[in-house]
């Protein structure tokens, strides 16, 4: 469904990223490991559109989606969670959702949103609390919620795991298997490996700005110098 | 009867209470967007030299001069308005003054031109240009019980509050639009609203260039009321006094720059002793404004409470029948 090849990225004279070739198969969930510092979120800034690659190619369902803008990408259905949440802090929460569907101008919208607001009914219970004033956990919550309002075919999370206590990282990952179960394709990047792994398909490996390993999610759970590096022993 | 209770020099202060207003929304609609610009000025001066010019030299129908000053503002608008995109806060702001700085310069300097420091004088008026197109079909002022110079007055009064409301209505409906909620959200985070599918630089250069053409239209009108423009009305003064009828009315809300124009304008003129100390109080007013109530006198919250209330009595009003 996605493909990155060969991407090299700069940060004006700094290299981020060497190399990365990944792909994304549709309907499964695929993660992208690494330490602070190793290129994640430059890497999830490339595909999606906030950072231009120097070389390399990213492809969509089979189309060029090199150096598109982020709003021309949400179209082509890949939606973004940013890192930090990036709420619409002084927007009620109500308007957040109506603004995670705001590139559309089909009439099921108002439908989507009530459907949105069933699954999880903290937001319903929310609606009109100015999205700023909520706890962490619940701004991630309505962060993922206002991107499913875009009807994504994939779904870009960057470390939705950020900041919140390990009791509601474990609902966050529960949710984000049942957006995957409900047929929406998932790429997270996490610093969070264990759990991240323990819901993905396939992983990556990232090492200062280079791919260092990639494999089936469950053989890097029991690989043991991955779980080493990474998976906190 | 209607003669006595019009005063030209009320109607005159009314009138640029009107056209600072103009000013404060065009502050208002840029900061809608999250940029702060202190180009008003300069936008100003392009619409006001661009009509003046033209009606004076070429004897181009005002109207035409006008739309012209507000369409050549609304083109340095983009031009500035797309490299400032990079620019955020306080280095927008410079860059902005800076672009006012030199359309003020360059009048200054190509006297063949705008005569320079000199200014232009002679600029048709306004109210005198109807007049004579009223007194060609038979219009005597005298119908109405007015003088010639008290009916100019009180037509171009009438005239800018005419633009005032058209404008104020269109902008307060933009604010719950599409646009509207685009510049909001473009306001509050960025990257969000890229995320969410706004296309932040299209945007945020309408709202520039929107703000743009607003001081243009200002600028025109302006020379046009007054029949004389000079550099010296386009300096950075003026683009602090255009900032604090927007800061300090209220940024957020199309009511704030109608009130911080008519509080502002009216304030040096009930109390003439202290005029001389006017930016002085203005440089008072905003650091007061900006420790206590950075939002300005009317925010958001006010308007909500303000619309609760007038709900409620509308129920209380139903009840009672």
């Amino acid at each position: 469904m996605l493909k990155v090849a060969g991407v090299d990225a700069f940060y004006g004279q700094i290299q981020a990223l060497k190399g990365i070739d990944l792909e994304v198969e549709e309907g499964s969930i695929v993660t992208i490991l690494g330490a602070n510092g190793a290129g994640k979120s430059t890497t999830m800034k490339v595909i999606s559109g906030l950072l231009k690659p120097k070389k390399g190619k990213v492809t969509f369902l089979g189309k060029d989606i090199t150096g598109l803008r982020p709003d021309q990408l949400i179209r082509k259905g890949i939606a973004l969670v940013p890192e930090g949440r990036a709420m619409l802090a002084e927007m009620t929460v109500l308007e957040n959702l109506e603004m995670g569907a705001y590139h559309r101008k089909d009439s099921e919208v108002d439908k989507d949103i009530a459907q949105v607001m069933e699954r999880f009914s903290i937001l319903k219970e929310r609606k009109d609390q100015l999205a700023g004033t909520m706890s962490g956990g619940q701004q991630q919550m309505l962060a993922i919620a206002r991107a499913l309002l875009a009807r994504p075919k994939l779904l870009l999370l960057d470390e939705p795991s950020m900041g919140l206590a390990p009791i509601i990282v474990a609902d966050i990952f529960k949710m984000i298997k049942e957006i995957n179960q409900s047929g929406t394709t998932v790429l997270l990047v996490e610093q969070n490996a264990k759990q991240a792994l323990k819901i993905a398909d396939y992983g990556y490996v990232l090492e200062t700005g280079k791919l260092t390993t990639e494999a089936n999610a469950k053989d890097l759970l029991e690989d043991t110098s991955i779980a080493e590096a990474y998976l906190g022993g | 009867m209607l003669g006595e209770l019009i005063n030209p020099y009320y109607l005159q202060v009314a009138s640029f209470i009107l056209i600072n207003i103009i000013l404060g929304l065009s502050i208002y609609v840029t900061l809608a967007s999250g940029q702060l610009s202190l180009g008003s000025a300069g936008f100003m001066a392009v619409g006001a030299y661009t009509t003046a010019l033209l009606t004076t030299n070429f004897e181009v129908p005002l109207l035409v001069g006008i739309l012209a000053g507000v369409m050549l503002a609304g083109i340095f608008g983009i031009i500035v308005g797309i490299p400032s995109l990079r620019l955020r806060g306080v280095f927008l702001a410079i860059a902005t003054l800076g672009f006012g700085e030199i359309v003020r310069v360059f009048i200054v300097n190509t006297e063949s031109l705008t005569k320079g420091a000199i200014g232009i004088s002679g600029i048709p008026q306004l109210g005198r240009e109807i007049l004579d197109k009223l007194e060609v079909i038979g219009f005597d002022p005298e119908i109405l019980g007015l003088k010639a110079n008290q009916f100019t007055f009180l037509i171009v009064f009438i005239l800018l509050l005419i633009i005032v409301i058209v404008l104020v209505c269109f902008f307060s409906r933009q604010k719950n639009s599409r646009v509207g909620r685009a510049f909001s959200a473009i306001n509050m985070d960025e990257q969000a609203a890229a995320s969410m599918g706004i296309n932040v630089t299209y945007y945020k250069v309408l709202s520039f260039t929107q703000g743009a053409m607003l001081a243009g239209l200002a600028g025109a009108l302006y020379a046009h009321v007054l029949s004389y423009i000079s550099p010296a009305d386009f300096t950075y003064h003026k683009a602090v006094e255009i900032l604090t009828f927007s800061v300090f009315g209220g940024s957020e809300v199309v009511g704030g720059a109608i009130f911080g124009a008519t509080f502002l304008t009216l304030l040096p003129e009930t109390l003439r002793a202290i005029s001389e100390y006017r930016y002085m109080i203005y440089g008072i007013l905003l650091v007061v404004m900006m420790a206590y109530r950075p939002q300005g006198v009317i925010d958001e919250q006010m308007m909500r409470w303000f619309k609760r209330r007038k709900g409620r009595r509308q129920q209380h009003g139903t009840e009672n029948k």
